[in-house]
């Protein structure tokens, strides 16, 4: 088939002169193999610049010479076929699907649709059949190892927690690096909102979801993840990062109706629990205390005395191990996902109507995510030939979650639980609590991790509507005209509690919040498309269009302190509102206008140009248009110099440089008062004062000029494919460098203020991505694909603003470990303190007088998130109508700072605790002794020992994240088609998958796939935070 | 419609659209968040409110253990009792001080002058006791540079004694002539505005700030006594012929908090509310007032769980006796759910300072009189009954009389002083660098830069460390003495 292709290929090249003559007209259609009609696909006249494109419905018209022998057909994603005309007036032509990847049609910028062929720039396309019935309930986990130039972390597996994805790593200081989101053209918010309630506020939260959750992953078509700023130069500023470009199923495929129902059941289980030891119980320095956190108790079996505390009053005390007391605090979590959708109609005139519902419990008590999903979309051709298309999609997302975090959460108290108290009476017998409601726990002072889960949780209520209009018209037929109108809109609504004796707000608390988002945006295209335009062998797409859009936000917050009766969360159950209640809202508009300019000849070389002036409401108005150029080239050199041999059966390669230009955050051009309020979680002020306001000046200054802050991109890339394709290699290099970033900049805070916002710096990401398809095995039967994936990104920090070497990235944080922007450092570097180093030695100091490390030296490198390169391989499996794909991914590097470890060495519950417990140890180092240092020689007890290697935010809690993965098992499986047809179906799909099912980290004692803050541009940091989950699951799909 | 309509509409629309003007859709940049200017009436309860919770937070939990009022247990306040200071204070440097009580002292001042000088006096005022608690803990940081914004980014460190005395070279206005220009203010008529309940510890009283004022005088004054001996003592005096500064408990600068979340003050809600178990009585404490035979009024100022003191000692690391059993701050911190005022500069205060001023400097004045009546004053104002009061004056003469050496003597009111601020630990600290009274004892397991003093100063900050290039740098180890040290 391939040398069909050039040959093709070759014909048209070599294309005579042609002769004038009288002419005849050809009509006919294009259709596919199904049937189904082929629109927009190019009809040219062999041998001339004679030609026209096919309509919605297939249908051309042409007018030919008598002495025209052949139509040349071509169409994106179709294999070009000659089709002989001689003594004919009609034809029908049926295409062939082109060879996938080097020929695969993707849809880039603004829903158009290319042939992946003519881009200048990278991007990977994945199909339904990568991402549904793989039982990911966000999108973003469907992308997990699939896509080379990607980062993904979950953070962690609690239901609806936030998904973290960075495409060629992070580019802006302090911004959102997170790729825009583009569902059917639409841009939508895939924004997390956090809610800061009670003390640790937003480290201690329950996880909150990006908003992508709100897609349905069943009802996606395909997916087009657009690499670089040069892929989505016409999406504006927020493509920067890179655009994730969701094509949804349309109705009226193959021109006949259809039902598909889908349902799929999985559970889940919680994964990477440390492992425990379970010799020594509650206690510490060996004396049993049954109001303790610790176990450096006595050995479990030791006999009793007074002195080990198990003999009280003469009696033994009840002293034995849990093993499984924290793991049964886990629940098996479940998940039902069903989904219907109905469509009709043809090319012309169709809709779709598809509804789906989620139900997920989580593998933490109380928690859960039920999603709604309902959505309806038309598109119709109407008599003078307007094309109209609209969908509407609602959704309601509930999710509810529980504390995390330091300090009295339920995961804090049940990570690293004593190993000789029994949590699962408490939950039976429903005794975490006491008559009146407050909390009832063996160790006093803190949580009965039930308590929290059960008395003190996060609900979110949202709902969502995404709405698009579509109007298109063809000028002519070379010209089109095409507005279209999105909407995307959410509520979510959120209520936190803590009931009254809960160990972080004593008094109890009821926290309302109500989160709005709106995004409109208004494009209107004009695009030209002309093939042998000024010269046979050139084809030109022209485009001009113009974005309006609008970004509102309002949080609105009302918070009852000190509740009056127990077990009533209203707000007006509380006696104090001045805390926390607030207001805010944002308005931010923009304009842009934009071209490109497409250019391609002879179908193997490839030009683009593109350009977008935008002006914003958020720069000062006499600096707010700011002009964004692109290039990029592709070139099928095969094609060209006729190099393609049985080994080299295909070469492109490609280069792209793209400018990208950035607005502010809304608001930052005045100065401004808040409200005042003093201190932390461990004391704070706030006003009003009873009723006695306070202000005072904020702690940014704003800046006196700013100007939009830019990044450029440079790539190349080359596309190769290898013996008729069976093996195929996607490569890309690229360098992006930001620069004049808009940056709350950091000040001497004497001088009364904190940051001031300033256009400043520099940072680079260079990178290497590449993708691998290998056809390895394929008879009629069977088929046995390999994809691989590559990714690397260094990312640097060259500069920051005069003076100015380090600045926390916004955000909450602890004091001691502050995720942070470093000059000549990755981003993101967690900055903490450091024990001494004895320089000599190299070896740590320990202070002699106690045998444990001297105090850190603070505001150092503690550790650095970014990975050094990461892996994805999937192996797939076709026998029949039998599919078996398994993914594996590796990371390599990458750190991670564990509470969670912190809080299981330090409370003598990790199984490497129990070694040699009775011995004496002695921490590496050296200790001063006589004017020198010399190895430490102090011997402690196995309790302190670990203890001063567990405090949270040490550098021994520092660990490497390295980890390999099976990510996912599926094994799909399609009903013969005899059985099926004879059923009177289209097909019936069966799945059975495993998501996350083993991992592999050399270098900790957890799983090291966790962040705990989730989306966003802090990473590397386990604050006790959920763990992961494990997914297994089948599915059912039938259509009719 | 005609197709050939459709396509001029088509292209009218789309011309339209393409060339539309669009400056006032863009003009939404204002931000209806936050207000862009405000009445003095809100400033100065956020100023007065910001050195007191300065006063009682972070700074006094450290400076409360290095005196060994209380012992840490858990925690920062563990740490701070065993001198790791590593990475603590910003948020007093930064939220607390710098960008709160001096920041908006700053606008307050430049705000009101011309208008309001009752305003721009008190500002004044509050504004040089921030400083004093900066430069107390801190040693020579931003002071003239300091809280001016895009002004002075990164403003000078200036040295501890041209923040008390002054330089004229520098153009530095030093504390006591801050506090004169302030008094100064308080005198102008003519206020367009005046502090009404958003002065919520004179609510308005310019007579009282004025006695505030001059107390604020004998207080820096004694500060530099070591130092500047004859400035000190003419300040004093002059204070002291002047015959206008707190000589009564109700004149104390005592900052009121609330009950409420949200406003109690930091001494309850640390210690009752957020991290009970962190901190406690400290043992040597407890030894000193047992040895006073003064545990009426310990019991004033600590909680005596079953009827009895339970201390802990400073540094130790054995194990912290059961929470419920543990002698916590008592009611005179806690008033009504946190509601009790922070103490900032009171009438025990200033008479052991004129005591001290009597015996050292020579002011007039009988240094045992003064000492008997901030002995006396103390005890009153923690609400000891009248009667406790004078069994213990009874009971124990020479404990409330002077004798011996001046530097016995000294000692003896450094002593007394030392106990009536239990819950100002800065002054405390202040007191014990400068004269180095109460004798203490090094903590148990001590750290930090050396182990082997008890600390003269806080470290910097990182945060101004990083950001500051006129840091001194490397910083000074906490063992350098200020400058009006002992």
């Amino acid at each position: 088939m391939r040398k069909l292709l050039l040959l093709l290929w070759g014909s048209m090249l070599l294309l005579p002169c042609l002769l004038f003559a009288q002419s005849r007209n050809i009509t006919g259609k294009i259709l596919d193999p199904e049937g189904k009609p082929i629109a927009n696909a190019s009809i040219l006249v062999k041998g001339t610049r004679t030609g026209t494109s096919s309509q919605m419905d297939g249908s051309f018209s042409v007018n030919a010479s008598p002495n025209a022998k052949a139509l040349v057909i071509s169409a994106v994603g179709w294999t070009t076929q000659e089709v002989d005309i001689a003594g004919k007036s009609t034809i029908s032509v049926s295409l062939v699907a082109s060879d996938k990847t080097l020929s695969e049609v993707v849809v880039t910028s603004l829903g158009i649709v290319r042939d992946k062929r003519s881009l200048g720039y990278a991007t990977q396309n994945l199909k339904a059949d990568q991402i549904a019935d793989k039982g990911s309930v966000n999108l973003i986990n469907a992308l997990q190892g699939q896509v080379a130039g990607v980062n993904i972390v979950g953070a962690s597996g609690s239901p609806g927690a936030s998904v973290n994805i960075n495409i060629r790593g992070i580019t802006s200081f302090t911004n959102n690096n997170q790729p825009l989101f583009v569902v059917d053209g639409i841009p939508i918010s895939n924004d997390v909102d956090r809610t800061n309630g009670g003390p640790n506020g937003t480290l201690g939260d329950n996880q909150p979801a990006n908003r992508a959750l709100d897609i349905d992953v069943n009802n996606i078509e395909s997916m087009n993840i657009l690499k670089g700023p040069a892929a989505a130069v016409l999406y504006g500023s927020r493509a920067a990062n890179g655009a994730i470009i969701i094509t949804t199923k349309k109705g009226g495929v193959g021109g006949r109706s259809e039902i598909v129902a889908g349902s799929s059941y999985s559970q889940q289980y919680a994964e990477g629990l440390p492992r425990v030891q379970n010799q020594y119980g509650q206690g510490s320095t060996g004396i049993y205390n049954p109001i303790s956190s610790n176990s450096w108790g006595p050995k479990f079996g030791a006999t009793p005395s007074v002195a080990n505390g198990l003999l009280v009053g003469g009696q033994p005390v009840a002293y034995q191990a849990y093993p499984n007391n924290i793991k049964d605090f886990f629940e098996t979590g479940t998940i039902s996902d069903n989904n219907l959708s109905i469509s009709g109609g043809d090319a012309k005139q169709n809709f779709l109507l598809s509804g789906a519902y989620l139900s997920q419990n989580g593998i933490l008590p109380n928690t859960g995510l039920k999603r709604t999903i309902v959505k309806f979309a038309g598109n119709t051709i109407l008599r003078n030939k307007i094309k109209l298309g609209g969908s509407i999609t609602f959704t309601n997302t509930l999710q509810n979650g529980i504390l995390g975090g330091n300090g009295n959460s339920a995961l804090s108290n049940v990570l690293g639980l004593t190993r000789s108290l029994d949590l699962t009476s408490y939950k039976t017998k429903g005794t975490y609590q006491n008559a009146d409601g407050t909390n009832n726990y063996q160790i006093t002072g803190v949580d009965n991790p039930y308590y929290d889960a059960y008395k003190n949780p996060l609900k979110s209520n949202l709902y969502r509507f995404l709405g698009s209009v579509n109007l298109g018209y063809d000028v002519t037929s070379w010209l089109n005209v095409n507005y279209r109108l999105g909407v995307d809109a959410y509520t979510d609504r959120r209520k936190q509690i803590f009931a009254i004796s809960s160990a972080r707000v004593p008094a109890g608390l009821d926290l309302e919040s109500s989160i709005f988002r709106s995004e409109v945006n208004g494009d209107l295209i004009v695009t030209a498309h002309k093939n042998g335009f000024l010269h046979p062998d050139l084809d030109v797409t022209a485009l001009v269009g113009q974005n309006i859009n609008q970004r509102v936000s309002q949080t609105i917050t009302a918070q009852a302190d000190a509740l009056a009766i127990p077990g009533y969360y209203q707000i007006n159950n509380g006696t104090v509102f001045s805390n926390g209640t607030a207001e805010s809202t944002t308005k931010r508009r923009l304009v842009g206008y934009y071209a490109q300019l497409s250019l391609a000849w002879k179908g193997y070389l490839f030009l683009e140009l593109t350009g977008r002036a935008d002006q914003t409401s958020t720069l000062p108005s006499n600096k707010n248009t700011y002009f964004y150029p692109s290039v990029n080239a592709g070139f099928v050199f095969t094609d060209a110099l006729k190099l393609n041999s049985d080994v080299l059966s295909y070469g492109k390669v490609r280069a792209s440089i793209a400018r990208v230009g950035n607005d502010a955050p809304a608001y930052q051009l005045q100065n401004t008062y808040v409200q005042g309020g003093y201190g932390n979680n461990v004391a704070s002020f706030n006003f009003p004062y009873g009723s006695i306001a306070g202000f005072g000046v904020s702690s940014r200054i704003a800046p006196t000029t700013l100007s939009p802050e830019f990044t450029t991109a440079y790539e190349v890339g080359a596309n190769l494919g290898f013996w008729k394709n069976r093996v195929t290699l996607d490569g890309a290099y690229y360098n992006t460098v930001s620069t004049a970033q808009i940056v709350n900049v950091g000040v001497a805070p004497s001088s009364g203020y904190s940051t001031r916002t300033t256009n400043t710096g520099k940072m680079t990401n260079k990178g290497v991505e590449l993708t691998l398809n290998v056809t390895a095995v394929q008879t009629n039967r069977f088929k046995w694909d390999i994809t691989g994936n590559f990714t690397k990104v260094v990312n640097k920090v060259v500069s920051l603003a005069d003076g100015i070497t380090n600045l926390s990235i916004p955000g909450s944080a602890f004091t001691g470990s502050i995720p942070s922007i470093r000059v000549g450092q990755p981003y993101g570097v967690i900055i903490g303190g450091l024990i001494p180093i004895d320089s000599a030695s190299g070896l740590r100091i320990i202070n002699a007088g106690t045998g444990v490390y001297a105090s850190t030296v603070a505001n150092q490198i503690l550790s650095n998130p970014n990975p050094e390169y990461s892996l994805g391989v999937t192996n797939t499996f076709k026998y029949k109508t039998f599919t078996l794909g398994f993914l594996f991914d590796f990371v390599k590097g990458g750190q991670i700072l564990s509470f969670t470890a912190a809080t299981y060495k330090s409370r003598g519950a990790w199984e490497g605790t129990a070694a040699n417990r009775e011995k004496p140890w002695i921490l590496p180092g050296v200790i001063l002794s006589g004017g020198k240092y010399i190895p430490n020689n102090i011997e402690v007890p196995a309790q302190t020992y670990w203890q001063a290697m567990g405090g949270l935010q040490s550098e021994f809690n520092v660990y490497d994240a390295t980890a390999v993965r099976l990510r996912n098992v599926s094994i799909g499986y399609d009903l013969p088609s005899k059985l099926v047809k004879a059923a009177k179906l289209n097909y019936v799909r069966l799945s059975v998958f495993a998501n996350n099912l083993w991992h592999y980290a050399p270098n900790a004692f957890f799983d090291p796939e966790v962040n705990t803050q989730g989306a966003g541009n802090i990473r590397g940091l386990d604050l006790q935070g959920s763990p992961n989950a494990t997914t297994v699951g089948a599915s059912l799909r039938v259509s009719l | 419609m005609k197709f050939s309509n459709i396509k001029n509409l088509v292209l009218l629309l789309t011309a339209g659209l393409l060339l539309g003007s669009c400056k006032k859709y863009l003009d939404v940049n204002s931000t209806p968040n936050n207000p862009t200017s405000v009445p003095p009436s809100v400033l100065l309860p956020n100023t007065t409110i910001g050195i007191a919770f300065a006063n009682g937070n972070d700074l006094n939990r450290a400076s409360s253990a290095l005196v060994q009022h209380i012992a840490g247990v858990a925690n920062q306040t563990a740490s701070y009792d065993v001198y790791n200071f590593s990475g603590a204070f910003d948020n007093q440097w930064n939220g607390e001080l710098y960008n709160g009580a001096i920041a908006n002292s700053v606008v307050l001042i430049n705000l009101d002058s011309a208008t309001s000088p009752i305003y721009s006096g008190i500002a004044k005022l509050e504004m040089a006791y921030a400083f004093s608690m900066v430069t107390d803990v801190w040693g020579d940081v931003p002071y003239s540079q300091a809280g001016q914004g895009l002004k002075f980014l990164t403003p000078r460190f200036d040295k501890v004694q041209d923040i008390y005395q002054g330089n004229a070279t520098l153009g530095i206005t030093g504390l006591l002539d801050l506090v004169k220009s302030g008094l100064a203010d308080l005198d102008k008529p003519n206020n367009a505005l005046k502090p009404t309940k958003d002065d919520i510890v004179y609510a308005g009283d310019a007579t009282k700030w004025k006695r505030f004022g001059n107390s604020l005088l004998l207080k820096f004054a004694m500060q530099m006594s070591n130092t500047n001996a004859a400035v000190a003592k003419s300040t004093i005096q002059s204070v002291i012929d002047g015959n206008n500064f707190i000589n009564a408990n109700t004149l104390d600068f005592d900052v009121p908090f609330g009950s409420s979340v949200g406003n109690q003050n930091p001494i309850y809600s640390f210690n009752y509310v957020n991290r009970p178990g962190d901190q406690m009585l400290s043992l040597r404490f407890l030894n000193l007032m047992r040895s006073l035979n003064d545990t009426v009024r310990l019991a004033r100022l600590f909680t005596k769980p079953n009827g009895a003191f339970t201390g802990y000692d400073n540094g130790t690391t054995t194990a912290a006796p059961a929470q419920a059993s543990r002698s916590q701050y008592g009611a005179y911190f806690v008033g009504t759910t946190g509601s009790a005022s922070l103490h900032l500069l009171t009438n025990y205060q200033v008479n052991f300072i004129l005591a001290e001023a009597a015996l050292v400097l020579g002011t007039t004045g009988d240094a045992n009189a003064y000492y008997q009546a901030g002995i006396k004053a103390h005890m009153q104002k923690i609400g000891m009954a009248d009667a406790d009061i004078t069994a213990y004056f009874t009971a124990n003469p020479t404990i409330v009389t002077l004798a011996g050496t001046t530097e016995d003597k000294r000692k003896q009111i450094i002593t007394q002083k030392y106990i009536s601020n239990v819950g100002n630990g800065i002054e405390a600290w202040n007191d014990y660098r400068r004269t180095g009274y109460p004798v203490l004892a090094l903590p148990n397991n001590p750290g930090g830069d050396d182990p082997t003093v008890i600390p003269t100063r806080l470290p910097y900050t990182n945060g101004e460390l990083s950001n500051n290039p006129n840091a001194p740098n490397p910083r000074p180890l906490v063992n350098v003495k200020l400058w009006w040290a002992k």
